[in-house]
């Protein structure tokens, strides 16, 4: 027993020695309440709901006449200041500013709203978006095209990748698609104001003709009945037969049943489709002859 | 395992075909926010001293905030034209890579954190030819067969059987012989 | 997506109907050809995860021809989970019971370790002889070609070729057949 308490001691010390050895460098970990304490905070915030939109107008990093010229000069443009302001500036917010005003007996500021100049904009648009189409299409396709690139969705769209959605002054916010539209016309009008109608027809080619890149313009304009269109357009060229044939077909029985039709007028091929069924076969057929005969089409001078 | 697995997928393209008609900057605003006096925002001090005011003349559609904000770490934030928003931080970042870093902020279209490109290019026509149909390379004759044919039921391209080799020797002898009689 | 657009994916996508002749042909072979046909590799569209393959209907599937001993050597196991439930048929014993199971095995064995195995062999259909229901009939729109030549029997050639034939060494004149 005696003899043993010493070689204890010993055998501790040697122990703690070597597992102080052992032991590298003090290691920092992520502490325990640290998971619990996000989740708790995730927990929390996820209940209160999502933080509510700001329009960046509200931050306190900004500069609208820094904003404004940045504008001009991202486009590539050189705008009129005062015009391109007034292009920004909607009838319903500048009455309100002036309503405010009166109430409060305060001089009326003199606030130019963008009313006309929408007008104007909507004219050079349509104008350039037809000039274009009629030297390629006819009439039908112009149109469609027309309708579908002056949509408020279409305008919207163009308008927010410029940077109109911080820079407009409105009542209501977030700002709505029409608003945009219609500050995109403002913005075209302000343009050819500023500098010419050339420019002006170019920055529309440039920003909404553009959008038309890939897009087949047969997505777009969808004859209701191709194959009385089809007829209509052969009778004024003078050919009245055509023959559909049924050129290939699989799998008859099926739902999944697959009919190749071709158009055929005096043995030569008009146009080719495929389909669910013959009728939808012959229809997608008529489409694919009008969209080559319109392949070689030349606008009447 | 690998960060591909968590990254999002996405196509290369540009925004509302920004190119097609001209070239406009994706970039609309930065902040820089930074430290007045904390080392950590030294180089940022610097760039703002020496660097900033050449980037914000070369691009002049790029509206530039500054916020000194004590006691934080410096921060990048950008704001694209598609409503994307970068937020960088570039602490203890010399002035030289703040440079680096912003010049990327401002030729990028737009943030692609979090996401990866599955292909470099894009195209809205892979196929010029048009895409193949079952019918491209199928021979129409098929059509006024019903089946079982008898042409389909024999394989092609075997090798020659010995059948087929007597045969070809009797029409070679055969027409020695005619040539021998022609002959004489 | 356009018309144009819909109705050429349908086309891309169409599923063609088959025809095999199984007669005179070995099915482990076969199998090969028709796998393929069935799971879509023939296709340039292929990808595994879209199911593109085609339908193959196969005819007389009783008309297969096994390779040397295999009829006597060839075992079939099958195991019923239950104790004593194993049974090992042999070839000719299981074609006898069910003409088309052997064609049927073969091409699902052909397709071990592909999950889609049993969704593909869905698209596979096989006759023991050669009557087809008449809307199957109607389905089919191309025959696969056989691997093995099939021979024709020599009272199916016209009378004049066989007399025309060369022969090499023929009967003596004055011999009479027995």
């Amino acid at each position: 027993m005696s003899l043993c308490r010493p070689t204890f001691s010993l055998l501790r010390k040697c122990i703690g020695q070597n597992l102080y050895n052992l032991r590298l460098s003090d290691s920092r970990s992520i502490k325990r309440w640290v998971s619990p304490t996000l989740r708790e905070l995730k927990r929390r915030r996820d209940r209160i709901g999502p933080e509510p939109e700001r329009p960046r107008s509200s931050f306190l990093e900004w500069n609208y006449e820094a904003e404004v010229y940045a504008f001009g000069k991202r486009l590539g443009e050189e705008f009129d200041k005062n015009l391109l302001k007034r292009a920004l500036i909607q009838r319903e917010y500048a009455n309100k500013q002036e309503f405010a005003a009166r109430e409060k007996g305060l001089p009326t500021p003199e606030m130019l709203h963008n009313y006309e100049l929408i007008q104007e904009g909507s004219k050079i648009i349509s104008k350039v978006i037809i000039d274009e189409y009629e030297k390629l299409y006819p009439q039908d396709i112009v149109k469609a095209v027309h309708e579908y690139l002056t949509t408020e969705d279409m305008l919207s769209h163009v308008g927010k990748h410029i940077g109109l959605k911080d820079l407009v002054l409105t009542n209501e916010f977030p700002v709505v698609n029409e608003t945009l539209s219609n500050t995109f016309k403002a913005v075209v009008a302000a343009l050819k104001q500023s500098q010419n109608l050339e420019r002006a027809e170019l920055f529309v080619k440039d920003f909404l003709l553009s959008q038309m890149n890939g897009k087949d313009v047969y997505e777009i304009w969808d004859p209701k009945n191709p194959y009385e269109y089809l007829m209509k357009l052969l009778n004024d060229k003078g050919i009245s037969e055509v023959e559909p044939r049924l050129c290939n077909q699989s799998a008859v029985n099926t739902i999944l049943a697959n009919y190749q039709i071709g158009l055929y007028s005096n043995k030569k091929l008009l146009g080719i489709g495929w389909g669910e069924n013959v009728e939808v076969a012959k229809e997608t057929a008529a489409i694919d002859a009008i969209q080559r005969l319109f392949r070689n089409y030349v606008p009447k001078q | 395992m690998s960060n591909k697995l968590f990254l999002l997928p996405a196509l290369v393209s540009a925004p509302s075909q920004n190119g097609v008609g001209r070239y406009v900057g994706q970039l609309q605003r930065v902040v820089l926010k930074f430290c007045k006096n904390n080392g950590s925002s030294r180089g940022m001090r610097d760039f703002i001293e020496s660097g900033l005011v050449n980037f914000a003349k070369e691009n002049p559609g790029v509206v530039v905030y500054l916020k000194p904000r004590r006691h934080r770490s410096p921060i990048i934030k950008a704001e694209y034209l598609n409503g994307d928003t970068q937020w960088m931080s570039v602490r203890n970042f010399p002035q030289e890579e703040i440079l680096k870093w912003l010049t990327l902020l401002n030729t990028q279209a737009q943030c692609h954190n979090g996401q990866r490109l599955r292909r470099l290019w894009f195209t809205e026509h892979p196929s010029i030819q048009g895409p193949w149909t079952p019918y491209t390379f199928r021979d129409p004759s098929l059509n006024l067969v019903s089946f079982p044919i008898e042409e389909l039921a024999q394989p092609k391209d075997l090798p020659k059987s010995s059948e087929e080799e007597l045969l070809e020797l009797f029409k070679k002898q055969k027409l020695q012989e005619v040539e021998s009689k022609r002959a004489e | 997506m356009s018309a144009l657009k819909r109705v050429q994916q349908w086309a891309t996508f169409a599923r063609i109907w088959h025809l095999y002749d199984a007669a005179w042909q070995n099915p482990f072979d076969s199998a090969q050809v028709i796998k393929k046909h069935l799971m879509g590799l023939h296709k340039p569209i292929y990808h595994t995860m879209s199911q593109c393959g085609d339908v193959v209907v196969v005819i007389n599937s009783a008309d297969i021809a096994l390779p040397g001993d295999e009829w006597k050597k060839r075992v079939y196991f099958h195991h019923t989970g239950y104790p004593g439930g194993a049974s090992w048929t042999l070839a000719w014993e299981l074609h006898e019971k069910d003409p088309t199971m052997v064609l049927k095995k073969a091409v699902y064995n052909s397709m071990d370790g592909n999950i889609q195995r049993r969704y593909t062999m869905q698209r596979l259909l096989i006759f023991p002889d050669s009557n087809v229901p008449k809307d199957i009939l109607e389905n089919i729109s191309n025959q696969l070609r056989p691997l093995r030549k099939v021979p024709k029997r020599l009272d199916h050639y016209p009378e004049k070729e066989v007399k025309e034939f060369p022969k090499i060494i023929d009967y003596p004149k004055d011999y009479i057949v027995k």
